[in-house]
């Protein structure tokens, strides 16, 4: 990204010496507005995030009863009554213990995809940033054939084929989203292999492959790895949307897509059972995106100021 | 340009035909029996075997797929085993509805994102940016099948004004485009936001500024017509995407378009009606994105096609 | 500069303005056509239904789906149908009378006639037959022994002769649609007229979107209703909410929910009625010598185990009622065998004498086979842990991939959800089409669930060629307590039809086998 901030500049301009730069100036400056927005949203999307996370790593720890344990007395009961947090659902099961353990799978679901459709990514857009040629042309048609396909359909068309499992859809998450992670690294590549190391390298005789290995793509990773989080905020959604299409783990298991079309069928008379598995996916992922988007602009500002 | 052209229609083309090879074959290594999903609850094996004979299943997937391909030169998609008539008819019964969802939804896309972005962009880093761009976070945040039973909860039980399914009437439109924008107006806005920040602070801007011209003018005009490559390429993109079918938007509020009959005929196993709606919408998204490829030059007359813009 | 510049960029833009106006026209114009015709906002001559299946075909050769049956017959009738009693009466016929144990002579009424003024002849009910028998795995044709053939008598009477005695023909011809003989083809008819109140105006098959008006030939009295939508709403939830604000005015074959949601709104009436069908946690009659399953001593330890009770009331709102009979009792011919009792302790009393341990059992069905399915499931799989078997569920979303398992084909399961319902409202098609297995069937796997007792398809078979009422009655009633001491089922019960209309709709006579009479519908206000 080329973005040109012109403030950095001027507060370097104005550093030394004495000035007409007050402090109170300076907390106005466009680069502390920029550094505040970033840390607040940094805070806030860890905040976020933290809230969503932590319970649902403890699910089991936390004094829950079992998301599959059922009391048929007590169906449909409104959050805050009888110790039901979030109230129970249609055969009267915890709806928060549901949540919480659906979310144990959903955020897997969601690392694991992520850390597939990064390697294949990363692998695939050095590659062809890199070596270029057929390679190149290879992956960048992928890339862009993907683009004007059925994308929802083919994932549930390949999950109809081998099976609503945790593979198969951690499997056809990473499928959907290694071109984001391709192109991004194909680029970066390309301006790499144009740097000055790279041709000493090769003067020296590394081979290319080495070259690609042990000194590109180190440089490139890091700035790759920024997307990491928006990936795993769009895996989560993913996920959640292929369950509430039914292409989920078997029953009883609850995962938040099922529990919202489930939910679906009573929004008449229960909001709950909708509404509030929807406020934590969507807590969770906010505060994902806040974070990711929190630590692209401070490596973009970095990245400003040190060139 | 004509090579241009004969290159990039080769390339649509040969996307279109990879993709729904892929899908021919995916569907047929798929388990479910068509025939079974076709016959009532008391076919005997005899009967499925005539069916499935009837439909050319007991061919060889190499047949079949030259037929198919036979099939697609004639226009001739096969016959739909659930609606038991034409596929390509049943597409096209359908089609209007997405396309009709698709253009109210880019619509609403770009009359908020546009004006929402450029707002962000003249107040970029200010408290009440960062409270903008929080929203349109959380709006790219939201699974869609949710804010759209939100929306309906809200608008169709809670105070019913608005129909909550179907296309019966102009008003059952309001509320699956509206959840189809939520997370477009999101994304585009944000993207207008970050080229618009560009052009603000642009040498050429502060030149042009410096010879009088109106701060309407600057931003209107001379930012936006510099932004707009970028943004229209995004609206051109995501337009062609929602016509591979709004999936989880349809079947959310019973629309009759191409997307939740993409959901009944995986789940039927209707194999000519999976075939015929993912090369119709693929078609269809191809053609879009090509237009969009086209219509770079008339953005910008420093495009010329098929060269890269060297600026 | 900016005058200079300002020449080509208007040319881009004007090109650009009339490229969207051109793009809007394509692809708006065909939805405008589209929608001119059938969709519309109910007026006070419509009545709108919302169908939860799309009606496909306004024939039922190959399939009955409940959904279809109410629209089916405002267009197609055939010569009797099944009342709200669970009797035939007669519709295209005015006499249908067994005149000989394998003869019965039917009159055609006088002055039947389809949409177009030309009349009903016998051709064209023994082409109908015909067709019947001609379609590959019809359902309908199932429930036919063997399909009777016409002798014309004169230019209204007929007999239909068969080689053994059908003494329910009656109930089965009420299946039959008639159609001119002309245009009938031995599949499901996609257009094409028929005798009933109403005509199709227009229809969109791929939406599923039907426009009916009044036949103006119809042979009867005038229906009251002068035109009627029919929309295709696939989600429930969608379906409740349309009715909830008048956008449709009657939905049927809701779910005990649903309808718990709908009631006691202004505005609202549901209608119920015990229903035709029977829904069974099924065992599987394939196990091998010696698997727990296959000692009927061990199904029944298991259903006690099943709390009947809290089904009924809690997961499915007291819409249903637990079977007590191997068929729904209300079905001509049906008696009571017995009743399915709560007792977990019991349960593992008897698996434990049984020396039944550690019993795993996998439970399956195709999503949407009955009203609240899945509840259902997982509230009996909480049960079975509570008597230390352990079960397990597969479902299996619509698409063929569950009859490779109910055959044995794909995998090993335990226990079928699954439902049967007898459009004829005879005990006997359902006793035929569960009970009535022989060897020779099993071998293509095609009996049901392998449910094989050689003395019990004898009884079913007798029964059904039984002339005699006092007879048949007699043989079936055996037949079923027969039936019910293999103990086939984990569980089962009778859901019954429901249907939630607008207050603006009256006289909607909702029969036992889910469906309404369009004609006899009325609108107020």
């Amino acid at each position: 990204m080329s973005t040109t901030h012109p403030g950095p500049a001027r507060v370097q301009r104005s550093g030394p010496g004495p000035s007409a730069v007050t402090p109170k100036h300076l907390a106005r400056a466009k680069i502390t507005r920029q550094r505040r927005g970033s840390r607040l949203k940094l805070w806030a999307g860890l905040v976020c995030t933290l809230v969503v996370v932590i319970p649902v790593a403890l699910a089991r720890v936390l004094p829950l009863p079992g998301p599959d344990q059922q009391d048929l007395a007590s169906r449909r009961l409104a959050p805050f009554t009888d110790g039901h947090l979030f109230g129970t659902d249609q055969l009267g099961r915890d709806l928060l213990s549901r949540v919480l353990h659906g979310g144990q799978v959903s955020l897997l679901v969601g690392l694991l995809a992520v850390v597939v459709s990064g390697l294949i990514g990363i692998v695939l857009g050095a590659a062809a940033g890199y070596f270029g040629g057929w390679i190149d042309t290879v992956v960048s048609r992928l890339l862009e054939a993907q683009l004007s396909l059925p994308l929802l359909m083919m994932l549930l068309l390949v999950v109809a084929l081998f099976g609503p499992s945790i593979p198969v859809i951690t499997f056809v998450i990473a499928i959907a989203q290694w071109p984001e992670v391709a192109r991004l690294t194909r680029s970066l590549v390309l301006v790499e292999r144009e740097k000055p190391y790279v041709a000493a390298a090769r003067v020296l005789g590394l081979h290319r492959l080495a070259i690609l290995l042990r000194h590109v793509l180190p440089n490139v990773v890091k700035q790759a790895s920024l997307v990491v989080l928006l990936l795993l905020a769009q895996a989560v959604l993913l996920e959640s949307a292929l369950s509430y299409l039914g292409a989920g783990p078997q029953r009883p298991f609850a995962t938040w897509g099922r529990i919202i079309s489930d939910g679906q069928d009573y929004i008449t008379t229960s909001w709950w059972m909708v509404t509030l598995p929807g406020l934590v996916i969507v807590a969770l992922v906010v505060g994902v995106n806040l974070l990711g988007d929190g630590l692209r602009d401070r490596a973009r500002r970095r990245k400003v100021s040190t060139s | 340009m004509a090579p241009y052209l004969f290159k990039r229609l080769g390339q649509s083309v040969l996307t279109v035909f990879l993709t729904i090879s892929t899908v021919f074959v995916l569907i047929r290594m798929a388990s479910g029996d068509p025939a079974a999903a076709y016959a009532g609850p008391l076919a005997t094996t005899e009967d499925l075997a005539k069916i499935r004979a009837a439909f050319g299943l007991d061919r060889s997937v190499v047949e079949q797929y030259l037929l198919f391909l036979k099939g697609i030169l004639t226009g001739d998609l096969g016959t739909s085993y659930s609606f038991r008539s034409p596929a390509l008819d049943v597409v096209l019964d359908r089609l209007p509805f997405t396309i009709t969802l698709a253009v109210a939804a880019i619509l609403i896309t770009t009359l908020v994102s546009v004006p929402l972005g450029v707002w962000m962009a003249r107040r970029a880093d200010t408290g009440r940016e960062l409270g903008a761009n929080v929203v349109t976070i959380a709006g790219q945040s939201m699974p869609d099948f949710w804010s759209g039973i939100m929306l309906l909860t809200v608008f169709a039980v809670l105070i019913p004004v608005l129909p909550a399914s179907g296309f019966a009437t102009w008003g059952g439109l309001v509320l699956p485009a509206l959840t189809v924008a939520i997370l477009q107006i999101a994304l585009i806005s944000r993207l207008v936001r970050s080229e618009m920040a560009k052009n603000l602070t642009a040498p050429y801007l502060t030149v042009a500024r410096s010879r009088g011209v109106s701060e309407r003018a600057l931003v209107w005009r001379y930012a936006m017509t510099n932004s707009s490559i970028p943004v229209v390429t995004a609206l051109g993109t995501r337009f062609a995407s929602m016509l591979n079918g709004v999936v989880v938007v349809e079947v959310v509020f019973a629309w009759p378009g191409v997307g939740s009959l993409v959901v009944r005929a995986l789940e039927t196993r209707d194999y000519p009606l999976i075939q015929a709606t993912v090369l119709v919408t693929a078609a269809l998204a191809v053609t879009v994105q090509l237009l969009v490829d086209l219509a770079y030059p008339l953005l910008d007359p420093r495009v010329r096609l098929g060269k890269k813009v060297s600026a | 500069m900016t005058r200079s510049g300002s020449g080509p960029e208007l040319s881009r833009r004007t090109l650009l303005r009339w490229g969207a106006i051109a793009g809007a026209g394509v692809t708006l114009g065909p939805l405008l056509t589209a929608c001119a015709g059938p969709t519309g906002t109910p007026g006070p001559g419509t009545l709108t239904l919302a169908l939860n299946r799309s009606l496909v075909s306004l024939d039922n050769k190959l399939n009955q789906f409940d959904a279809a049956v109410t629209v089916q017959r405002g267009v197609r009738q055939a010569l009797t149908r099944v009342g709200q009693d669970l009797k035939p009466q007669l519709v295209l016929a005015d006499r249908f009378e067994l005149t000989a144990p394998t003869q019965w002579t039917v009159h055609l009424r006088d002055g039947v006639r389809y949409s177009d003024g030309s009349p009903v002849t016998i051709e064209d009910v023994s082409t109908a037959l015909k067709m019947y028998q001609q379609v590959n795995g019809s359902f309908i044709a199932g429930f036919f022994s063997e399909f009777p053939t016409v002798v014309p008598v004169d230019d209204a009477t007929f007999l239909l002769q068969t080689e053994r005695p059908i003494p329910v023909l009656d109930y089965l011809m009420a299946n039959i649609l008639v159609t001119p003989s002309a245009s009938n083809r031995p599949e499901e008819l996609q257009d094409g007229i028929g005798s009933g109140p109403y005509v199709v105006r227009s229809g969109n098959r791929g939406t599923g979107n039907y426009s009916l008006s009044v036949n103006e030939n119809y042979w009867g009295p005038r229906p009251s209703v002068p035109n009627v939508q029919v929309r295709f709403v696939p989600e429930e939830s969608s379906r409740v909410v349309s009715l909830r604000s008048g956008e449709v005015d009657v939905i049927d074959s809701i779910t005990p929910d649903s309808a718990d949601q709908l009631a006691g709104l202004p505005g609202v009436q549901i209608t119920r009625t015990p229903s035709t069908r029977v829904n069974q946690l099924f065992y599987n009659f394939r196990k091998p010598q010696g698997h727990p399953l296959a000692d009927p001593r061990v199904r029944e330890a298991l259903t006690y185990a099943i709390d009947g009770r809290s089904l009924v009331q809690d997961v499915l709102v007291g819409s249903v009622t637990q079977a007590d009979g191997v068929v729904p009792t209300g079905l001509e011919g049906a008696v009571k065998t017995g009743e399915y009792v709560y007792d977990p302790n019991q349960a593992r009393q008897r698996l434990d004498a049984l020396g039944v341990r550690d019993l795993e059992l996998k439970i399956i069905w195709e999503s949407g086979e009955f009203a609240s399915d899945t509840s259902v499931m997982e509230a009996v799989l909480q049960m079975l842990g509570q008597v230390g078997v352990r079960a397990s569920l597969q479902q299996f979303e619509p698409g063929g991939d569950i009859l490779s398992w109910r055959q044995g084909k794909a995998g090993d399961w335990d226990v079928l959800g699954n439902g049967f319902s007898s459009p004829t409202g005879l005990a006997v098609s359902i006793l035929q089409g569960m009970y009535a297995g022989t060897p020779e069937k099993e071998q293509t796997r095609d009996t049901y669930q392998g449910y094989v007792v050689p003395s019990i398809a004898a009884q079913i078979a007798d029964a059904s060629a039984e002339p005699d009422a006092a007879r048949r009655a007699r043989l079936l009633s055996d037949a079923q307590k027969a039936v019910w001491a293999t103990w086939p089922c984990l569980w089962a019960f009778v859901p019954n039809a429901v249907l939630a209309s607008r207050s603006r709709v009256g006289d909607i006579s909702l029969v036992p086998t889910n469906s309404y009479d369009l004609a006899s519908a009325r609108l107020e206000g």
